[in-house]
């Protein structure tokens, strides 16, 4: 998805991580993905730089899709369908 | 079929604690199944009357303080956090070293952090490493 596309996204669940490092806001994507249901969208947001490659490669191992990034100052908007 | 870790600690060293909790806790993001095993330091690291107390760097030669300033800096948890926090999320077990358990205090899991499951033996962790797709050694 382009950043036009992805700024339009209505999230069904948003996930603050911001402040904490590696592996936090990894982790708190794993948690928080149970609780949106098939289909939906989770949004994370982070300001650890290696999340910003760590979460999609997560995404992809575990069978969601990555939608795509938005770099905002000092933080990362990261948009994850859940697809099971 | 989940992939399968084994993750051995043997320093009570921060920051290798805290080295193996980051890849404890990346390994359960994706869903691995990982037996951690607590050896001769690692041991240590997880007695109940220790665990919470650990801030020297090991081995490493590093100053302990830039380390702990460093580690508040990066907003990192506490080592054991970690592994908390993996127990609670994933499929993860820990299996004390029964003779690394006499060594320190006892045999006991009762002695050592809520988290450890079984005392074992080192055929049970050489079986491990067998049956693991990673063996990592800490």
């Amino acid at each position: 998805m382009n950043e036009d596309e992805l700024r339009n996204l209505q999230a069904d669940k948003v996930v603050d991580a911001r402040g904490t490092s590696c592996p936090g806001p990894l982790l708190a994507a794993k948690r928080s993905i149970a609780e949106v249901k098939v289909g939906g969208i989770m949004e994370i947001l982070s300001s650890d730089a290696g999340t910003k490659r760590d979460v999609p490669l997560w995404a992809k191992k575990v069978g969601h899709e990555y939608l795509g990034t938005i770099d905002e100052p000092g933080y990362f908007r990261i948009f994850i369908k859940r697809m099971k | 079929m989940a992939k399968k870790m084994v993750l051995a600690l043997a320093s009570s060293g921060v920051e290798k604690l805290t080295v193996g909790g980051i890849i404890l806790s990346g390994a359960v993001a994706q869903d691995m199944e990982v037996k951690v095993f607590l050896l001769l330091g690692g041991a240590y690291a997880f007695r109940k009357d220790v665990a919470d107390k650990i801030q020297d760097p090991g081995e490493a030669h590093y100053n302990k303080e830039e380390l702990l300033n460093g580690f508040q800096r990066a907003n990192v948890p506490y080592w054991l956090d970690y592994y908390k926090q993996a127990k609670e999320l994933g499929n993860v077990t820990f299996l004390l070293c029964g003779t690394a358990g006499k060594i320190w205090i006892s045999d006991k899991p009762e002695d050592f952090v809520d988290l450890v499951d079984e005392v074992c033996g080192i055929g049970e962790y050489i079986s491990s490493i067998e049956e693991a797709d990673f063996h990592i050694i800490i």
